[in-house]
């Protein structure tokens, strides 16, 4: 199975001096792009604007992604099949382990920058028992013992940071990139090891093996995409998203919109089921602070009945009801803070139906 | 006392009425659940099936659980209102082909793949999202989270978020970019060419 994160491998090799080279100018008219898109963008977790602000450099975006494709037809596959022919398939799941368990080091420095302390924690667990009993990250045994990989950068730590995202780029053999991106990936390059191993060998395994672990993926866009020029640019951005929020943003947030473009529906649908989502909520949050009862046989009962309340509410079934009970939310949460809960909290069920 | 049980049986009429219209409906989960089940069966079955056969059970069980006409309005956005009703006959037909096939394409094979529900969510606007997992032994796990719109006759699928990218605004770009740049007649050809391959490869 394909995994997403390499459908944007960048398609060709490179050398990371090429990469400073292109970074510290771009990064700079970068800083520029940002400061303009402030107005518009509160924080690094932005909304989607539209097509124009993503991707305003599409013109010269989808020339650099044609030539890196190209580049990568005639140069970067062949040698890649030849690696993949040639190399069993033990052996490459360890070289991939070993790069993999490099970064594992800029992923516990970037959890610290982004304040996830425990999960820094977890990952530095992970790099080094993955360093020692591993064989020098040869093996993944973090994951097997339940120390699952993280993937933070310092792209993601900038958004975190409150960033904006600025432009969508397709840089010459890097690949896909943002504004923000390209400082991110500087810093990723620098706090990475194997940026430092002089020798040449352990920079072309290490490029082989990425080329290589994107096989399946570029194969999937070759296969699945239209345009694979959008399809890219549009996997590429939500992926960072997904990242960017450990994947905890609402999924379907972003569809909402879509849907009510095509559709348009009505006030009075959207109130009520506004309405709806509101006591669903006060609901869930009384719930909540219920389970913190948890050693009160009573708590458990009065559990099942609010589970049982939501139940209906998912099936829609106090729908009649709805316009006297949409007042009431904020008063039973105050109303039932304390003791009695479980005879009010049936009364607040007979309310909702 | 004949009024008593004549009440009695209208009540127990209505309980069973009720029931079994309860019973007929599935909920959200269950769609998701069935749905999710039967792409298993086919991977198991996928080598002895081939394509075809593989796309004949698909094309049942994805038209079944997926609201595909209304995906279909929805990939090409404003554009939808702009098409005559014969074009819209051909994308929502193509597209539905092109859906089927893709699955009938990318799920050949099983490995000893399962899903795991994790939880279901409310969008607000009568929507449902069902978190799931898909494991594949020896990869890291796949967010499957599906979004759910209430049909006349049931729950359907009208988007699929894969570790949080939308398949439903991939399509969107992919195709209104197409549309707006080439033209309807180069998108059919190229969503007809794309079926093709995946029948033929």
């Amino acid at each position: 199975m394909v995994h997403i994160s390499w459908f944007w491998y960048s398609k060709a090799f490179f050398t990371f001096v090429l990469l400073i080279l292109l970074a510290l100018p771009l990064s700079r008219c970068a800083y520029a792009q940002d400061r303009s898109d402030q107005e518009n963008i509160s924080s690094g977790l932005e909304k989607k604007g539209d097509k124009a602000e993503i991707d305003p450099y599409e013109g010269f975006n989808r020339s650099m992604f044609s030539f890196n494709d190209h580049l990568d037809d005639y140069v970067a596959k062949p040698i890649s099949d030849a690696y993949l022919w040639v190399t069993p398939g033990f052996l490459k799941h360890g070289i991939t382990n070993f790069f993999s368990n490099l970064k594992d080091i800029n992923v516990v420095l970037n959890d610290h920058m982004q304040g996830k302390f425990q999960q820094g924690a977890e990952d530095t667990g992970r790099f080094l028992t993955n360093s020692t009993i591993g064989f020098f990250g040869l093996i993944d045994v973090a994951t097997d013992l339940g120390l699952k990989k993280h993937e933070e950068d310092f792209g993601q730590t900038l958004a975190v940071w409150g960033v904006p995202q600025g432009p969508y780029l397709v840089l010459p053999i890097l690949g896909p990139t943002t504004t923000r991106g390209l400082p991110g990936s500087v810093f990723d390059v620098a706090a990475n090891p194997s940026s430092y191993v002089g020798i040449v060998p352990v920079q072309v395994v290490s490029m082989l093996n990425t080329r290589a672990n994107a096989d399946g993926a570029l194969k999937f866009i070759d296969e699945a995409a239209i345009d694979p020029y959008v399809f890219t640019r549009e996997a590429f951005l939500q992926y960072q998203q997904h990242l960017i929020t450990d994947g905890k943003v609402n999924a379907s947030v972003d569809v909402l919109p879509l849907e009510d473009e095509v559709f348009g529906d009505t006030d009075s649908v959207m109130d009520k089921k506004a309405d709806k989502k509101i006591i669903s909520d006060n609901v869930v949050a009384e719930k909540k602070s219920l389970e913190i009862m948890n050693n009160n046989p009573q708590a458990e009962n009065v559990d099942n009945q609010l589970e049982k309340a939501i139940a209906d509410l998912d099936n829609g079934k106090q729908s009649s009801s709805l316009a006297q009970v949409s007042d009431k939310p904020e008063r039973f949460s105050k109303k039932y803070a304390k003791k009695g809960r479980k005879a009010r909290l049936s009364e607040t069920e007979s309310a909702v139906r | 006392m004949l009024r008593k049980i004549f009440l009695s049986f209208v009540v127990l009429l209505c309980l069973s009425a009720s029931s079994i219209s309860l019973a007929d409906e599935l909920s959200a989960r269950q769609v998701v659940d069935e749905f999710q089940n039967e792409l298993l069966a086919v991977m198991k079955e996928g080598k002895a099936l081939g394509f075809k056969g593989r796309y004949e059970k698909l094309d049942v069980a994805v038209r079944k659980s997926h609201d595909l006409p209304k995906i279909a309005r929805i990939v090409v956005g404003k554009q939808w209102e702009e098409l005559s009703a014969e074009q819209q006959a051909t994308l929502e037909k193509v597209f539905s082909q092109l859906s089927i096939s893709a699955y009938a394409y990318n799920f050949k094979d099983f490995s000893g793949e399962s899903f795991a529900f994790i939880s279901e969510e409310e969008t607000g606007r009568g929507g449902v999202v069902m978190h799931t997992n898909l494991h594949i032994p020896g990869e890291k796990d796949v967010k499957f989270d599906y979004m759910m719109k209430k049909k006349d006759d049931g729950w359907r699928i009208i988007n699929i978020i894969a570790d949080g990218v939308s398949d439903l605004a991939l399509k969107r770009s992919e195709y209104t970019s197409v549309l707006s740049k080439e033209g309807f007649d180069a998108l059919i050809e190229k969503i007809t060419t794309k079926i093709n391959n995946y029948a033929t490869q």
